[in-house]
């Protein structure tokens, strides 16, 4: 199956369309929590909570014996909580700082999920293949109901974001002055990360334990070079990761042996590289464009202003001088000569060349602005 | 117990030492994560020099992997360095596009690499032992023992010869590089083992318990000593007895044997996490309150030494004055009776000479702004602890 051949399918096949939209979803509302994690230096806290889910998707089967998605994300939603929570507990409590606590809590977690991995395949029970699918993600297995799961709590989480939006911008960008304010900040801060553990939960399924944090950074990380304000940031998130999501699915269904949770993250890497160079405000490739435009005109300036030094021994400032006693001056050449003539700064005349009134008057301008800010 | 059992254990615990050196400086330099990002990012480096050199033991796998790994870490700091984005957020960016290309390239592979996903992150300590190292037909011992083994000795070398350096740059980076010690080498040297070491560990036992061996001891080491070479001789010491004892309980109940030395390491964090003295959770819960008793007990002594009324003296008027609940009146008046701070006469609360002479220099220190310096009084004047 070829791209053209999925784009052409994904409205008719039930098994396309599903995880088409699973994984768009998914992006969607990742990328909106993401936005809040990046924002709040918390980028790595999910790469901890994705790994310590799962304990609570082992520990859910071997209670409940069900292997329905529902109840091992339960589950997982339980550890990953218990892991952030301890987390915040070891960073408040002790003299270890955040990331050790965060790498302790990751490896712990999921070691102690491996074991119980292990310890669930060597019992007699048949049912206990499929658990696996929790480490890489399989978006194959998405039905409708795991969807529709996505979606109600995607409807949630835009609401409580919009019914919170003041207070968790507020919290994000501020929290002293919201303390003051007299906001619970505890309440919010509880809250934000509680949806932050729902989402990455709700994309273990899809995209797995080891790569969901990209998920969460990738999106936010790129919206964050194209834009200053936090409500459009969240927006593009949202759309850069559910674009991350559909172009993921449709290049990994078109090819075999590719599984779809890595794909979706190169996808979403693409996003980030790109957004990096070509953002216009922030980006690389405009910084430098920037960078070099700014360097071209401090050069035309300050031969202008050496010209008019020149000039301004003259009674005429139109006095013609002969090109070679600005030789004398470091960063004149041709070029910038030419565009001095381009500007209309100066007339050429052979090898003699002559202020012109406009000339003059900017380089005599330019003289004051250079004393005022020295002042 | 059997050779191959011993011979188990043996590699776990040649791990457990080689994770233990640089994930002490680690912790110490605040870039745990670090070695989390290691560990997932060296995959594409596996899988490119299994590609060439066909064989997961072959030293020129160990340093292409080692290399991926040092290229992360440069590929985070360029990230972060371009300021668009902050270092966490540069770390979780670049490990899960590595840790994809890796896992895109075993799977597109699939058919001619014997090397799957699940190994690289779980490893299986189980099969080591049979994959022997043989030198003219002798048989001289499990491959990965010999891999860890001179991992350990090149770890531990360079631990001695630049142990100083290696202290001074941890510390006060600041004065290393005023010292001449170039704090890059110093980094990249760290980075370097780190990586090495994480990739001779992961086909033992695998990435992720790879960072728990690196980070936890460290972690469990650093609550219970301020010394350096106490903390690498307490995380080596947390290190192998995790990796012993969480042998033994893989072997019980028949589960994976890295899984259960992380279980135990997990254990002994917990542990040491909750129990620690001075540093501990309990310890420092039950600080916390001693200290809040204490200082309620020397705002008391300072309203009596301001006041000459009976009125304002009266045991009740604690309740309402200085609005305290009772249980905490009772508490703070129990700590200064046992303290011979004050005596109490027909309920009116009067300053012993001894409490007298407390208040007054405790107002000397609060007065020249020497808070401070009352936590050293307390040691003169109290019995009692609250």
């Amino acid at each position: 199956m070829n791209l053209q051949e999925y784009f052409s399918l994904v409205f008719s096949d039930y098994t396309l369309r599903t995880i088409t939209l699973g994984t768009a979803i998914l992006g969607a509302v990742t990328g909106m929590l993401g936005s809040f994690a990046v924002l709040r230096k918390q980028s790595l806290l999910g790469d901890a909570i994705s790994h310590a889910a799962l304990p609570g998707i082992a520990l859910a089967f071997l209670i409940t014996g069900a292997k329905d998605s529902n109840t091992l994300l339960i589950g997982a939603l339980v550890s990953g909580l218990l892991g952030t929570f301890w987390i915040r507990g070891i960073i408040s409590k002790t003299h270890l700082k955040s990331d050790t606590a965060l790498g302790l809590i990751l490896s712990l977690f999921f070691g102690f999920g491996m074991l119980l991995l292990t310890f669930i395949q060597k019992q007699p029970n048949a049912n206990q293949a499929g658990l696996d699918k929790y480490l890489f993600g399989q978006a194959a297995t998405l039905v409708e109901s795991d969807v529709w799961l996505m979606a109600i709590i995607t409807g949630i989480c835009v609401l409580v974001m919009l019914l919170f939006w003041k207070e968790f911008k507020l919290l994000l960008f501020d929290a002293d002055y919201t303390k003051t304010l007299g906001f619970n900040t505890k309440f919010i801060d509880i809250l934000i990360t509680t949806f932050i553990v729902l989402a990455i939960v709700l994309g273990l399924q899809t995209v797995g334990v080891v790569l969901m944090s990209a998920m969460l950074l990738a999106p936010a990380a790129a919206a964050r070079q194209w834009t200053n304000s936090l409500s459009k940031m969240v927006l593009l998130a949202a759309i850069f990761g559910a674009f991350s999501g559909v172009f993921g699915t449709a290049i990994s269904a078109s090819q075999d042996n590719l599984s779809t949770g890595p794909v979706i993250v190169l996808v979403a890497s693409v996003f980030v590289i790109f957004s990096f160079i070509f953002s216009p405000s922030r980006g690389l490739l405009f910084r430098q464009i920037r960078f070099i435009k700014n360097r071209s005109d401090l050069q035309l300036q300050k031969t202008l202003s050496f010209m008019y030094h020149i000039a301004e021994t003259h009674e005429n400032i139109s006095h013609p001088h002969t090109i070679k006693i600005l030789n004398n001056f470091q960063g004149f050449t041709r070029k910038s000569l030419q565009k001095l003539v381009d500007k209309n700064y100066v007339t050429i005349d052979g090898t003699m060349w002559s202020l012109t009134k406009e000339g003059f008057e900017t380089a005599a301008n330019l003289y004051n602005q250079n004393i005022k800010k020295d002042e | 117990m059997n050779s191959a059992q011993f011979e188990i254990q043996l590699i776990a615990s040649l791990v457990a030492i080689a994770c233990a050196i640089p994930g002490t400086f680690l912790v110490l330099r605040k870039m745990a994560m670090i070695s989390d990002a290691i560990s997932h990012s060296i995959l594409p480096g596996i899988v490119v020099g299994f590609f060439i050199t066909q064989d997961l033991n072959s030293p020129w796998l160990i340093l292409l992997a080692a290399l991926t790994g040092v290229i992360t870490v440069a590929l985070v700091e360029r990230i972060q360095k371009t300021g668009l984005v902050k270092e966490d957020t540069a770390i979780g960016l670049v490990f899960p596009a590595l840790f994809s290309i890796g896992v895109i390239m075993i799977a597109k592979n699939a058919n001619d690499v014997h090397l799957d996903v699940d190994a690289v992150l779980l490893g299986e300590l189980a099969f080591a032992p049979f994959d022997r190292l043989t030198i003219g037909g002798t048989d001289i011992g499990p491959k990965s023992l010999w891999v860890i083994g001179t991992i350990l000795m090149v770890t531990v070398g360079l631990l001695i010869a630049f142990f100083k350096e290696l202290k001074v740059s941890t510390f006060d980076p600041g004065l290393s590089a005023s010292l001449g010690f170039s704090p890059l080498i110093i980094h990249y040297g760290l980075m370097t083992v780190s990586s090495v070491t994480t990739v001779g560990a992961f086909d033992a036992v695998g990435a992720i318990l790879v960072v728990a061996l690196m980070i936890a001891p460290a972690a469990c080491a650093y609550l219970l000593t301020t010394d350096l070479k106490k903390m690498l001789g307490l995380a080596v010491l947390f290190g192998v007895f995790s990796a012993i004892s969480g042998y033994w309980l893989a072997h019980w109940i028949d589960a994976s044997i890295a899984g259960s030395i992380t279980t135990m390491l997990g254990v002994v964090f917990l542990f040491i996490y909750l129990f620690a003295p001075s540093k501990g959770l309990i310890a420092v819960i039950y600080r916390d309150k001693q200290q809040r008793i204490e200082v309620s007990l020397l705002t008391f002594l300072l309203h009596l030494k301001n006041h000459t009324e009976e009125r304002e003296r009266h045991v009740n008027h604690l309740c309402e004055h200085i609005n305290w609940q009772k249980v905490r009146s009772q508490t703070v008046l129990d700590l200064a009776l046992k303290n011979n701070m004050i005596h109490i006469n027909k309920n009116i609360v009067t300053l012993t000479e001894k409490g007298d002479d407390f208040t007054s220099q405790a107002i000397d220190y609060i007065i020249t702004n020497e808070d401070a310096q009352i936590e050293d009084m307390k040691d003169d004047f109290f019995l009692f602890r609250g």
